[in-house]
């Protein structure tokens, strides 16, 4: 009997139609997603996106040169060459990123002793090369000066946590 | 034999030791700043306190001697509050900035103060500052690291032989410096970086260039002199960007000379990458086809003695054994290894080895240098005479030109007639010598008739005893022992070679011999330096960090180097362009592999294929000498530019322009 | 006068033939590729809708341009030929495939009249045509030589033939109703044909499962969720798709979704009354036909859509046992009791060349 019920049941596409009616209704329900480039969604302080290289308010690089985040990358995406500039100081000839290698764990600026390296809450920087992504100093230190207000107000609002 | 107990632990230490070393010997680490094993004790940085039974305090277990019946313990509460207490008064003046410092990552202090330090500080105040000092081309100093353990002191003063470094002030404001702040002149001064626990005294060329865990290491061998000493090649990338050195008691203890550390960056500059042929004169780029066909055709028609053969001061073993077997299937047998122009008896390795060995001339107390310098030839030697002389009491005499060896020596004058009329004085002393040492320079070798003069004289003092072989000649290139072991020699030396119906010359990175132009010159080497000048065909080589080679330094110690880089652009290791021009010649040579090479060498010379010193008889045989006169000269005018590597570098190019004109420093600043 | 007789008159016998049935095959073709357009702008939608998402939004007012910035960019993109791959057939698969698509709408009566072809073997054709389909989608699996591509090929024609067995039988009962293939006769044989108010078969109690179990080979025919195993992403990253690129592929896409829009246009034809309103009554009739007709073919284009947003893929197993044990004993099975039906209504009286 429950056979015949079953095969009955099939028969009529009883769970079809049931599938198909609770389809329909969630057809008429709001959008629950955003209209992405239009809206956006809020963005923690911790957020880790596009990397910069931060200047002091003076205007001189804060990078060192000492390679630890290069040595903490655990994509090996950072390269890193030093000399000593014309004063003496320790500076990187070439900080190179390669942002198709990033993961984003945000180790570098963990790792990072004067805050040179951080990661902007900017996450739309899509390029339409694949050289475009290979980040050089100078667009990391343009990055810097571009998003170095958010950075700054994100830095503060985490520090307490820090 | 005092035996002591270290953590429970009873240990038995030689007379004299401390309890340091007794700790060690119990597997105890200590942790210490100043002590050092090659150098005197100083006992002032205090981080070697352990705490010792019936002592009121804890002691600094590198100054107090071990003593019968001592308890050590080294892992209580009271030794690591000493320690931490240490480390905090340490860090006090240290400035925090390790992310700049060159130091990082290979530092003492940053070690120890992660596995001893007590984590954070106490001192609010404001810490030291100190101006930096100015000590020459090569070092780089950051004096407000300084822990002032005065390692580097220590060295200059006992290692060295050059007092040009010390301390001035007291407590806080006591600061190192090299006096007058002028270059420190010493050929060693290299190792004081490696001495500096901390980032105060750092490698100048190597500044900010890498850190310690970007580098690839690789076991090697210095060819800068005939030394032969043990170094780590550091290299990132194609880039060789430092060499230091590896301990081996037997030949370089633990330091290096300042060539062989800083000349590494030569290896960047003026590198042939490519083959070049001489077309109507002049050089023009080639492929490697083109350039062995330019080397078959002109050897076309050539019988094999009207070829010769030249090999440099850098070569590998392998190269050198390819070169024979190519030349030798040409036909030709006359190659020759002395560039210099040395001529010496070349029959049993007796007759041109540095008999006494490398520690063994540590143990003479009679020596007698015959226009050398072995200061500049060897710079490593002249620290083991140095020891002799001042350790061991040893009386040191010096035929030859007047040269500041860092060590009493009493010159006899420059005129090589002096072999044969020895004065009294030093007759008397190697009368009563037990380990007399005659050392004969390559200058001096340059003259006919030194050799045997020298063997004559050294006959006549008797340095020959029992066990004992102190006739030394002191070569200056690392390629020099191996090739005179495969006999590359002929008689006459290097313008001999020259003599006859001489048509076609081989150059294996032959760069210090004048050649002379109207023959057909096949250049192989490294560097576009002296041996490229009258090149019809240039091919181009691999150096000494790009090889896995062989070599034996002047005492005779066959010792293995590794390959750290590749060989730039087109260049090639040595052997196999001879082998590959081999088959281009239809004379193939019977080996495809390093390891079938080796075995080739290991085949003829058993004692080139394994580690270890080569053979040799303990007896000289007589020779007949004439009378020699005639001043004696030194091999080098300039320590800095013997070879083509050192001539490519730009550090040793700043050393030259430092030490010869001082007033330029400022400029070069 | 006729269209063509105006060409004719104009041209002359075959030439203005020929140019009478160009334009009218490019009216039909260039209107049936911005359906396709709107048709996978449409889907998009649809599916987001139902997941409660927004979907193509951004490009041209409510992202109505999305499809065709898609096409310009396929266009643009590079034709990757595999070197392993069989040249020829490669490249003639993806143009089989979209021939087939756009030749199968020569007989679809849009309004009265509004026909190319208007065959009395109308149905034949398109079942002969979109059988014919599976050849384009089997060249491209074996061409490709790839073993995604393959498996999704051989898949597809397995699929292909099992459900045109049950299609046959389905039809066949339509037929029977409608005593002809002419799919124009055949809507004009659905006018009032249920109590002589409703317009369409699918009102009719012995055709309405007929529909529905049409309405399911539909999807299996057109590799439509849940029957897409031929492309099945999951499984073979995109089946006979896996190796094509730019227009190649894109002609595959096009060629997929006009089979589709064939299929909304062929359901209301065979069961919903065509172009007829659904009701017949006067009134009805002020709106055009054409219009009745693409109101349906949206319609049906929606449930469609619908569909694959409600069910999972099934596996090929059961998909294979829905069409050798279900789907053929059920429509053969119905076509007797149709059949009977007719037979004992004494239906077949009427028929044309009845005895």
């Amino acid at each position: 009997m429950t056979a015949l019920l079953r095969s009955a049941k099939s028969l009529l596409l009883l769970e079809f139609v049931g599938g198909l009616w609770l389809t329909l209704k969630y057809f008429f329900r709001p959008k629950v997603t955003l209209n992405y480039p239009y809206e956006k969604g809020p963005v923690s302080p911790r957020f880790r996106g596009e990397h910069a290289l931060r200047r002091y308010p003076n205007g001189e690089e804060r990078c060192i040169a000492c390679k630890l985040c290069e040595a903490v990358c655990p994509a090996l995406a950072i390269t890193i060459e030093a000399e000593p500039r014309d004063d003496g100081s320790r500076r990187t000839t070439r900080y190179d990123i390669d942002m198709t290698k990033c993961i984003y764990c945000g180790l570098c600026q963990e790792a990072c002793p004067v805050d040179a390296i951080v990661e902007t809450p900017n996450f739309e920087f899509s390029t339409e090369t694949r050289e475009e992504l290979i980040y050089t100093k100078d667009k990391l230190l343009a990055n810097g000066e571009k998003w170095e207000r958010a950075i700054a107000a994100n830095i503060a609002a985490d520090s307490e946590y820090r | 034999m005092p035996r002591l107990t270290v953590d429970g632990i009873e240990v038995e230490v030689p007379n004299g030791a401390t309890v340091l070393q007794a700790c060690e010997a119990a597997g105890a680490e200590i942790p210490r700043f100043c002590y050092h094993e090659r150098l005197s004790i100083a006992g002032n940085c205090r981080m070697c306190l352990v705490e010792m039974e019936k002592a009121p305090k804890p002691v600094a277990s590198c100054a107090m001697p071990a003593a019968d019946g001592q308890v050590i313990h080294t892992r209580t509460e009271k030794v690591k509050k000493a320690r931490e207490g240490v480390m905090e008064f340490l860090l006090i003046n240290h400035p925090l900035d390790c992310p700049i410092c060159d130091q990082g990552g290979e530092c003492d202090l940053q070690d120890q103060s992660l596995a001893y330090g007590r984590g954070h500080n106490r001192f609010d105040e404001n810490k030291r500052a100190v101006t930096e000092k100015y000590m020459g081309p090569l070092i780089k100093t950051a004096m407000t690291r300084c822990i002032h353990c005065t390692r580097c002191v220590r060295f200059a003063e006992e290692v060295a032989g050059v007092e040009e470094i010390g301390a001035i002030g007291r407590g806080e404001s006591m600061q190192i410096t090299s006096y007058l702040e002028k270059a420190v002149t010493s050929e060693l001064s290299g190792n004081v970086i490696d001495l500096c626990p901390v980032g105060a005294l750092t490698s100048k060329p190597y500044a900010f260039k890498a850190r310690p865990w970007e580098l690839k290491k690789t076991d090697s061998i210095d060819v800068m002199d005939a030394v032969g000493s043990n170094i780590v090649i550091g290299s990132r990338g194609a880039a060789v960007l430092r060499a230091t050195p590896r301990i081996n008691d037997d030949v370089n203890e633990e330091w290096l000379a300042d060539k062989s550390r800083f000349a590494v960056d030569g290896l960047q500059e003026r590198r042939l990458d490519t083959p070049w042929v001489r077309v109507a004169g002049k050089l023009q780029k080639a492929t490697w086809a083109e350039a062995f066909g330019a080397i078959a055709r002109g050897l076309e028609g050539l019988s094999g003695d009207q070829i010769g053969g030249i090999v440099g001061d850098l070569n590998a073993v392998e190269d050198m054994a390819a070169f024979k077997d190519l030349l030798a299937a040409l036909g030709a047998t006359r190659i020759e290894s002395r560039q210099d122009g040395a001529l010496f008896s070349t029959v049993q390795p007796q007759d041109w080895l540095f008999n006494s060995g490398l520690a063994g001339i540590e143990t003479a107390d009679a020596i007698l240098l015959v226009g050398t310098n072995p200061r500049q030839e060897a710079a490593l030697v002249n620290a083991r005479l140095r020891k002799a002389v001042k350790k061991g009491g040893a009386k040191a005499f010096a035929i030859g030109p007047v040269a500041d060896l860092s060590f009493p020596v009493t010159q006899l004058g420059d005129d090589a007639a002096l072999l044969t009329d020895l004065p009294k004085a030093v007759l008397d002393v190697f009368a009563k010598a037990e380990r007399p040492a005659i050392i004969v320079g390559m200058g001096a070798l340059k003259t006919p008739g030194l050799y045997e003069a020298a063997r004559a004289a050294a006959a006549k003092l008797g340095v020959v005893k029992d066990g004992w072989n102190g006739f030394n000649l002191l070569h200056t290139a690392a390629a020099r022992a191996g090739a005179l072991r495969m006999g590359l020699a002929i008689d006459g030396g290097v313008t001999a070679l020259g003599n006859g119906d001489l048509k076609a010359l081989f150059l294996l990175g032959a760069d210090e011999v004048n050649v002379q132009p109207g023959r057909f010159t096949v250049y192989i080497g490294t560097h576009g330096d002296r041996g490229v000048r009258h090149a019809d065909v240039i091919l181009p080589a691999a150096a000494y960090t790009e090889k896995s080679g062989t070599y034996v330094n002047l005492e005779g110690r066959v010792q293995r180097a590794l390959r750290a880089t590749q060989p730039p652009g087109d260049a090639r290791e040595d052997w196999t362009i001879l082998r590959a021009l081999s088959s281009v010649l239809g004379k193939k040579l019977p080996y495809d592999d390093i390891d079938a090479l080796r075995r080739r060498i290991a085949e003829e010379w058993p004692d080139l294929g394994r580690a270890g010193l080569i053979e040799r008889t303990h007896s000289l045989s007589d020779v007949t000498a004439a009378p020699v006169k005639g001043p004696l000269a030194h091999a080098y005018s300039n320590y800095h530019l013997t070879n083509p590597i050192a001539r490519a570098s730009a550090t040793m190019a700043a050393c030259v322009s430092s030490l010869l004109a001082p007033e330029n420093r400022e400029a070069a600043e | 006068m006729t269209y063509t007789g105006w060409f004719v008159e104009q041209f002359g016998q075959g030439l203005g033939w020929f140019l009478a049935n160009l334009t009218l095959i490019l009216a039909i073709a260039f209107p049936v590729m911005v359906g396709v357009a709107l048709a996978v702008y449409a889907d998009r939608k649809i599916w987001a809708a139902m997941q409660m998402r927004r979907g193509p939004n951004v490009v041209g007012p409510f992202g109505l341009l999305q499809t065709f910035a898609d096409a310009a960019k396929l266009f643009l993109k590079e034709t990757i030929i595999p070197s392993g791959a069989s040249t020829g057939v490669f490249l003639l698969a993806p143009m089989i495939s979209f021939t087939l698509a756009l030749v199968v709408w020569a007989v679809m009566p849009f309004d009265a009249g509004m026909v190319l072809a208007d065959l009395n073997v109308g149905l034949l054709y398109v079942f002969a045509v979109s059988s014919m389909g599976v050849y384009g989608i089997i060249m491209s699996g074996w061409a490709s030589n790839s073993k995604y591509a393959f498996l999704g090929g051989l898949r597809s024609a397995a699929q292909m033939v099992s459900y045109e067995v049950s299609m046959g039988f389905i039809l066949v009962a339509v037929m029977m109703y409608a005593q002809s293939l002419n799919l124009s006769d055949i809507v004009m044989s659905q006018k009032g044909n249920v109590l002589g108010i409703l317009n369409g078969n699918i009102f009719n109690p012995l055709l309405f499962p007929m529909a529905i179990m049409f309405f399911i080979t539909a999807l299996a025919e057109t590799n439509r969720p849940p029957f897409d195993l031929p492309e099945a992403e999951a499984e073979l990253v995109a089946g006979y798709q896996v190796e094509y690129s730019s227009m190649s592929f894109a002609l595959f896409f096009l060629g997929e979704y006009a089979n589709i829009l064939f299929m909304c246009a062929l359901i209301p034809t065979l069961f919903m009354g065509g172009w007829l309103p659904p009701l017949d009554l006067p009134f009805l009739y002020i709106v055009p036909g054409f219009v009745w007709f693409l109101i349906k073919m949206a319609f049906m284009f929606f449930v469609f859509a619908w569909v694959k947003a409600a069910v999972p893929r099934y596996r090929y197993d059961q998909l294979m046992r829905l069409g050798w044990k279900v789907f053929l004993p059920l429509s053969l099975f119905w076509v007797v009791v149709v059949s009977g039906w007719l037979m004992f209504t004494g239906h077949f009286a009427t028929a044309p060349g009845a005895l």
